[in-house]
């Protein structure tokens, strides 16, 4: 194995070089039509991808990029394998820090979503989306907040008016820990209600089980995904107040429920979810996967995909992804500095 | 009755001859990763996920049902072979399986695993068919508070169960306790005591504490006897089978653990560890003849495999009646399910009850399967006792430091694997028990963040802790898991007094 794999790290090796010589420096005029002139496009890529997700088994980078995996592989637009591996841990920080033992390396892609600019900005790692180099963004999700089908908070209005009065009073549970994404996409609609105190309102973590926190009433608003409570809205447990979209998205009862903009709180708060290669990722192989994942976007198999997970196509090329993420970044930055969790 | 021809509707999906064969092969391969250190049901199940795309949904369901169970029975074959547990639900096996085959007595232990978590995995789903969606309600009625005396009281009886050695108990308990602080606290975003090390952040996984005080523990403790070649070994084989005296200790105890596994079960995030524990716990107190406890008692082996396979049905409830996973492997079968295209939850049983009913009665035939696949499979296994101690514990720790990467791909987990398992050495060296430590780093964390939500969400009144009639109950039977050890020894004490006299 080991040795198979030398001798082909060497063949590439031998190969990369080869090609180096044969266009030289022109790697700018590669495109200019000389198709004979063999670039490093060609030999690209030559052996099999580690796509990473940078959580468990069955979570939402892991579904991510095993549906990838498997479009790229049944559409056959990668002509490499692309087996999936598991790099969990630090919410995802752990795989940031693996990314830069690889550094310039052409063969690893992983996912991420907002947590990989919440952790940084948290403090729970250094390093940032700057030590990565972004290659799309794929797909977003929203978040949504519900209660119970005999809470008497009716609208997203009324939880905002009792945490006005008093912050104490409504309190908010979610999956994730406090400073990290369930939390913060809360905070960002009150912020964006006006509410001025964000720091005293309650937000409760709950690693398991916060869905029967809520049924339990041991919570009032459970701040979660779309895809989350799906099951439980259609069935009339839980009734949401509002989804943070700026679009109704969804089918049948999802595509019910109001968006914070429908309901006069100008905020929305989108969980993007896109793929990054290590930081300094070789030019052919960023041009390589970013073709290939432009191509993948428009099959029926991945429309089909996102169909089924309740994904909405969000997806951006490079450069504009990177100005999305500074965005983002931004606001993220904000809304931590304002609850006191902010380290710089 | 509705629910009967619902069922019978259910059989007809298990019983055909595709999937007869996916739960056949899915029960074999849970076997096989659960008996392997490291890697549990939920492992098992992720491994599967890829192939069930193809699969229909009914087909790919019950196939993961079979590896659940599987690695539900499979966990505790090495527990009783080599004293290390397959997974934290196996770990109260070790206490009297693995005296049961060092006195060679493997066979029995075999044969009773395998009866005890058959009896258990059935009763416990004749209790789900008819009584699913109440235990679903009852369980919502546990908020933080009543969770928090949940574990007091599972970690109270686990401590206290050590006779005569309360101190030692909760030494055992308070090291755990602390090693379960280690990691990122969810209810601040703080990190604690994590050097600066990332893959601390998500803390101590208690497999890796498991697998070194266990597995290398046990290396540690008997490598003096290993080396001079005075560690026994079996070289004959009886049937694997229990005698009419077996059956009789463990009729009750089985019976008695099965319900109380699948209540433990049905609550998010409680699972097979704790239920398992408890139900020892239960035995122990109950028996007439405690001090045979720990030393190779068959009822120590039988009550908790019926709970723990019992747990391992309780925790589809939440999964299929509210659509929340009740444990890390039911969480693994949720995702696999959305992928499906299904959404688990309260409308499961109303639009797809074809497969639901067809996955309950799927449970029925599934264990039967791993019974009658399971004691052959014993016979071969028990074969490992046969192997000379100088080969078998190189092996032994081989397979500890390969389960230990498996479980989060971690170089940090080796140096925790050696740290612990030295800790465990000295632990036996001081006859502290370990049952106390692996219970409070599996709850720990769940038990700080359960106090903390509750204090909370009562805007920092404690009296939340006794605000509902389930923490009231929990609260007083955490007394009185302290007490009645001593008052038992007191009402003995006197007799012997008077008798005596």
């Amino acid at each position: 194995m080991s040795l198979k794999k030398k001798i082909l790290s060497g063949l590439l090796a031998v190969s990369l070089i080869g090609t180096t010589i044969l266009t030289g420096c022109s790697t700018k005029d590669a495109n200019s039509g000389n198709t004979a002139k063999a670039s490093e496009n060609d030999n690209y890529p030559k052996k099999a991808m580690e796509f990473i997700a940078p959580g468990g088994a069955g979570g939402g980078w892991d579904l991510t990029i095993r549906t990838v995996s498997k479009v790229l592989q049944d559409t056959k637009l990668s002509p490499v394998p692309t087996p999936v591996t598991n790099r969990p841990g630090g919410g995802g920080s752990v795989n940031l820090a693996y990314m830069q033992e690889k550094k310039g390396s052409d063969n690893i892609i992983s996912v991420y979503s907002s947590p990989l600019l919440l952790t940084n900005l948290n403090g729970t790692t250094e390093l940032s989306y700057k030590d990565t180099t972004p290659l799309a963004r794929l797909i977003a999700d929203y978040a949504v907040f519900v209660v119970r089908s005999d809470s008497k908070y009716k609208t997203i209005n009324d939880v905002i008016d009792a945490l006005k009065k008093d912050p104490k009073s409504v309190k908010i549970g979610g999956a994730s820990s406090v400073g990290s994404m369930d939390h913060i996409q809360f905070l960002m609609i009150a912020k964006a209600a006006g509410i001025t105190n964000l720091k005293d309102i309650d937000y409760i973590s709950f690693q398991e089980g916060v869905n029967s926190q809520l049924l339990g009433g041991h919570i009032d608003v459970l701040s979660t995904g779309l895809s989350e409570v799906t099951g439980l809205i259609e069935s009339g447990d839980m009734r949401a107040l509002a989804q943070t979209a700026d679009h109704r998205v969804g089918t049948g009862v999802l595509a019910e429920i109001p968006t914070c903009k429908e309901q006069g709180i100008d905020g929305t708060f989108v969980n993007w979810r896109g793929l990054f290669g290590p930081p300094e990722m070789p030019e052919y192989a960023v041009k390589f996967w970013a073709e290939t994942i432009d191509k993948m976007v428009q099959t029926p198999e991945w429309k089909k995909a996102c169909e089924r997970n309740g994904w909405d196509n969000a997806y951006q090329k490079a450069d504009e992804f990177t100005v999305f993420l500074e965005e983002v970044n931004k606001g993220y930055e904000e809304i931590l500095s304002e609850i006191g969790m902010l380290k710089k | 009755m509705d629910v009967l021809a619902y069922l019978l509707k259910g059989f007809s999906v298990a019983l055909q001859p595709i999937n007869l064969m996916w739960v056949t092969l899915g029960g074999i391969l849970g076997t096989i990763v659960g008996m392997l250190p490291g890697l549990g049901p939920a492992t098992g199940v992720a491994v599967l996920l890829p192939m069930t795309f193809t699969m229909g949904p009914e087909a790919a369901l019950i196939t993961m049902c079979g590896v659940y169970y599987g690695a539900m029975f499979g966990g505790s074959r090495s527990s009783i072979l080599i004293n290390t547990p397959g997974d934290g639900a196996a770990l109260a096996a070790t206490f009297d399986g693995y005296p049961m085959a060092q006195q060679g007595r493997a066979e029995s232990a075999l044969a009773m695993s395998a009866i005890a978590s058959f009896i258990g995995g059935i009763l416990s789903t004749i209790v789900m068919v008819f009584v699913a969606q109440p235990v679903a309600k009852f369980a919502l009625k546990f908020g933080p508070a009543e969770y928090f005396m949940l574990m007091v009281f599972a970690l109270s009886a686990t401590a206290s169960m050590t006779k005569g050695n309360l101190t030692k108990g909760f030494i055992s308990m308070l090291i755990g306790l602390m090693i379960s602080t280690v990691g990122i606290d969810a209810q601040s975003g703080i990190s604690r005591f994590t050097f600066g090390i990332l893959e601390l952040q998500t803390g101590i996984d208690f497999l890796v504490v498991i697998i070194a005080v266990y597995a290398l523990g046990e290396v540690f403790k008997s490598f003096k006897m290993i080396k001079e070649g005075k560690k026994k070994m079996q070289t004959k084989f009886g049937k694997i089978w229990i005698t009419k005296e077996e059956w009789k200790r463990s009729k009750w105890p089985i019976l008695r653990s099965a319900p109380l596994g699948f209540f433990i079960g049905a609550l998010p995030g409680a699972g097979g560890t704790m239920a398992s524990l408890m139900a020892y716990n239960n035995e122990k107190q109950l028996s007439k003849h405690p001090e045979e406890f720990g030393k190779g008692a068959i009822e120590g082996l039988a009550a908790p495999e019926s709970a723990n396979n019992a747990a391992s049905v309780g925790a589809l409830i939440p999964m299929l009646t509210l659509g929340v996973p009740g444990s890390g492997t039911t969480a693994v079968m949720m995702g696999a399910l959305l992928m499906l295209g299904l959404q688990p939850g309260p409308m499961l049983f109303q639009q797809h009850p074809k497969l639901a009913w067809g996955l309950i009665a799927s449970m029925f035939v599934g264990n039967m399967i791993l019974a009658i696949v399971n004691i052959p499979l014993a016979g071969l296994l028990v074969r490992v006792l046969a192997i000379p101690p100088k080969i078998l514990y190189p092996i032994v720790l081989g397979l500890a430091f390969v389960g230990t990467y498996a479980i989060s791909n971690s170089v940090i987990d080796f140096y925790l694997l050696v740290i612990f398992g030295v800790m465990g050495y000295f632990m036996s060296k001081a006859k502290i028990p370990t049952a106390p430590l692996i219970l409070a780093i599996i709850v720990g964390n769940s038990m700080e963040q359960s106090f903390r939500q509750a204090i909370t969400i009562s805007d920092g009144d404690y009296s939340i802790f006794f605000g509902s009639k389930v923490s009231i109950v929990l609260l007083i039977l955490t007394i009185v898991s302290v007490v009645y050890p001593f008052v038992k020894e007191r009402i003995k004490g006197k007799k012997n007094i008077v008798s005596a006299n």
